[in-house]
């Protein structure tokens, strides 16, 4: 019998190997084989059911929810974990599937895979501190992916790496702490100390302002799915283990300064992200700073602290992917015709030449904006009615930031529409353009998706509310 | 033997001052990765002090091998930072003899400011479970460490600076968590940062030969 969080992690790190050495003869299989294994997996975390051992096809038994134990720490899959861990692997193999049209031959795959599995780790381990270390030797792990082959030292990667390695201690010393708090809770220095280093600890793994330069510099030069990988999946963890931190020590969020500092926190981003979004002169960093408004709008709801603002927070996870899967397409579609170049400038007139990598860009931007038709508006639309009553301020910088994505993509869209001198230059070719029929449909079904989703958000939203009353700290 | 611990304890936090000097402000990579080795072979001595010699020996195999992976990218790749330029400025000019380049000096007293700080902090914030001289170090290491990251872009010496924190951390976090699986799991951390930089490291080599050959 396999126990489900074994399987978890042996699956994705067994095909890792195999598609690593499949990645230089066939790329094609190998992204479908990565593809598809964190689909599958993504599909099981959800369908199969927690407290029975279920036999597929007579070949062996799987238990989803039995513990196990690995060098002496239980490892389990609880229902609370099943959403984040389904996010993480849907979300992968939606990006692997990018990647099989956009960045063949990249380590995205087998990196990717090896990542998920210590990510999942991280999220299954007990006590869940030990999956802080998971997120720091992820973190090394990530940057063989985000270093684009044939380029210079990754910038990005090296501050993701020290960002990240940096929060390590600090995360390790708050368990201490509480644990020792939880047995003199007098000694309310130990909270303090607690508190604050666990905020600067979560404010470099989220990039929050003004730890935010590691997302800028990742999205300037990283490989841009890779970036996106370690914008969703990546920082969905992290998400999670916030989640989990809250959950776990429920009097950290009864603390009086827990509002105003995730306030701030989640203010500053939104509005470093709208600001500096529109003058971006690179496309890598319009994503990241696009990807630091929608943070920033998930950290505001958090604060809350409410049901409504969890569920809000978890809804912003939970559709984030689309926006930055998209956007990562898009500018790896549209860098591809420059030959590599990043440039804004040298994007002129693309969208003739690549319209499914152009729309990609724009709604993916689009849905991290929190504008209408994206697929991130109804969370941010419930945030701004929550917050016009009580902080009419916070929701203007709200809708400012989103404004502010806006416009660096309405910049990026009046160069890449420019028309060609001729009308010769500029062709007018039937569905695929001329960038394939599978790029194409690729692009497409991941449009149409986004869409759907944005025109129906109650099945994510339900997902989210069910979700959010797991976590008894929001729960009135 | 207690007052001989004392002795060899205060020796190694003499060393580690001078081999965290020594990697904040060296530019030929055989004397870091040397500086780097002889910082392990240190934190093994002061953590023998708080934890097994077994386990603190586990933890100085993992920095030697750490070391090792050092060494052998350098030697593929060869110094790092630019290639010496001769019309370059004086304020940049590496080592001459005895003496540093204006760079060197401010890198120097960059540390010996961290070695206050540190010792400052020492004084005023002892850390828990550990003794005065491990606190001090633990400062040290960390002070050291960031400071050489806030100072490079260069991976290698990012993934040193990182490593040194990393080692600063371990020191007192050992005394906190002394099982086996966080000492692997910490190993692994730092193996990854090795790694990682190392690739980096290549692929800024790559881009150098590259550069060259155009």
């Amino acid at each position: 019998m396999i126990t489900g969080s074994l399987l978890l992690l042996s699956a994705p790190l067994l095909m890792a190997g195999i598609v690593y050495l499949v990645l230089r003869w066939m790329p094609s299989v190998a992204a479908l084989l990565a593809a598809g294994t964190s689909l599958l997996l993504g599909i099981a975390v959800i369908t199969l059911p927690l407290d029975q051992p279920v036999s597929l096809w007579g070949a062996g038994e799987i238990a989803m929810g039995e513990e196990v134990t690995l060098l002496g720490r239980e490892l389990v899959l609880e229902p609370g974990d099943r959403v984040a861990v389904a996010l993480l692997f849907l979300t992968a193999s939606a990006l692997f599937l990018l990647g099989w049209r956009f960045s063949p031959r990249s380590l995205l795959f087998p990196v990717g895979l090896g990542l998920l599995s210590l990510l999942s780790g991280a999220l299954l381990i007990n006590p869940f501190v030990y999956g802080v270390l998971f997120i720091g030797i992820g973190a090394g792990l990530a940057v063989f992916m985000l270093q684009e082959e044939g380029a210079g030292p990754s910038r990005g990667a090296v501050r993701y790496l020290t960002f990240t390695i940096l929060a390590l201690p600090g995360l390790l010393v708050t368990h201490w702490l509480l644990e020792r708090y939880a047995m003199t809770p007098d000694d309310t220095g130990l909270l303090t100390a607690a508190s604050v280093l666990l905020s600067v600890s979560f404010a470099l793994l989220l990039g929050v302002a003004p730890f935010h330069n590691w997302v800028r510099s990742v999205g300037n030069d990283g490989l841009p799915l890779a970036a996106a990988f370690v914008l969703t999946v990546g920082n969905g963890a992290v998400w999670f283990l916030l989640l989990d931190f809250l959950q776990s020590y429920s009097w950290l969020s009864d603390q009086p300064l827990f509002g105003p500092v995730l306030l701030a926190a989640g203010t500053g981003l939104v509005l470093v992200g709208g600001l500096l979004a529109p003058v971006q002169p690179r496309l890598g960093r319009l994503m990241a700073y696009a990807a630091m408004v929608d943070a920033g709008a998930t950290l505001i709801a958090l604060q809350l602290n409410s049901s409504l603002g969890l569920a809000v927070a978890l809804f912003s996870l939970l559709v984030r992917p689309f926006g930055l899967a998209l956007m990562g397409a898009g500018v790896s579609g549209l860098q591809a015709r420059t030959g590599g170049d990043r440039e804004l400038e040298k994007l002129s007139g693309l969208a003739w030449r690549a319209p499914w990598s152009s729309a990609a860009l724009v709604l993916g931007a689009v849905s991290l904006a929190g504008t209408p038709v994206g697929a991130g508006f109804v969370a941010r639309w419930t945030l701004c009615q929550a917050l016009a009553g009580s902080r009419p301020g916070v929701a203007v910088a709200l809708v400012l930031g989103g404004t502010g994505v806006v416009w660096g993509v309405w910049r990026v869209l009046a160069i890449l529409l420019r028309r060609p001198a001729s009308p010769k230059d500029r062709p007018v070719s039937a569905m695929g353009g001329s960038e394939g029929v599978s790029t194409a449909a690729v692009l497409g079904a991941m449009i149409v998706v986004t869409l759907v989703v944005s025109a129906f958000p109650g099945l994510i939203a339900s997902v989210a509310t069910s979700l959010a009353e797991t976590y008894t700290p929001f729960v009135p | 033997m207690g007052q001989i611990g004392d002795l060899l304890a205060t020796l190694s936090l003499g060393s580690l001052v001078a081999t965290g000097a020594i990697l904040v402000v060296a530019r030929k990579w055989r004397l870091k990765v040397l500086a780097l080795a002889i910082q392990y072979l240190l934190v093994v001595l002061l953590l023998t002090r708080i934890i097994r010699v077994e386990l603190a020996a586990v933890k100085g195999l993992t920095g030697w091998l750490i070391c090792a992976v050092f060494y052998v990218t350098e030697r593929r790749v060869g110094s790092p930072g630019p290639p010496v330029s001769s019309s370059r400025s004086r304020g940049d000019r590496p080592w001459r003899g005895e003496v540093l380049s204006a760079k060197g000096w401010f890198y120097l007293l960059s540390a010996v400011l961290v070695f206050v700080l540190a010792y400052g902090a020492a004084l005023r914030l002892p850390l828990p479970e550990v003794p005065a001289e491990i606190t001090l170090a633990c400062y040290l290491l960390a002070g050291l460490g960031l400071l050489i990251v806030s100072l490079n872009e260069n991976p290698f010496e990012v993934g040193l600076g990182l490593l040194t924190t990393l080692a600063g951390f371990d020191l007192f976090y050992v005394g906190l968590e002394p099982s086996l699986a966080v000492a692997g799991l910490v190993g692994a951390v730092g193996f990854m940062i090795a790694l990682a930089t190392a690739y980096l490291r290549s692929a800024q080599a790559a881009e150098g030969m590259e550069g060259g050959a155009a």
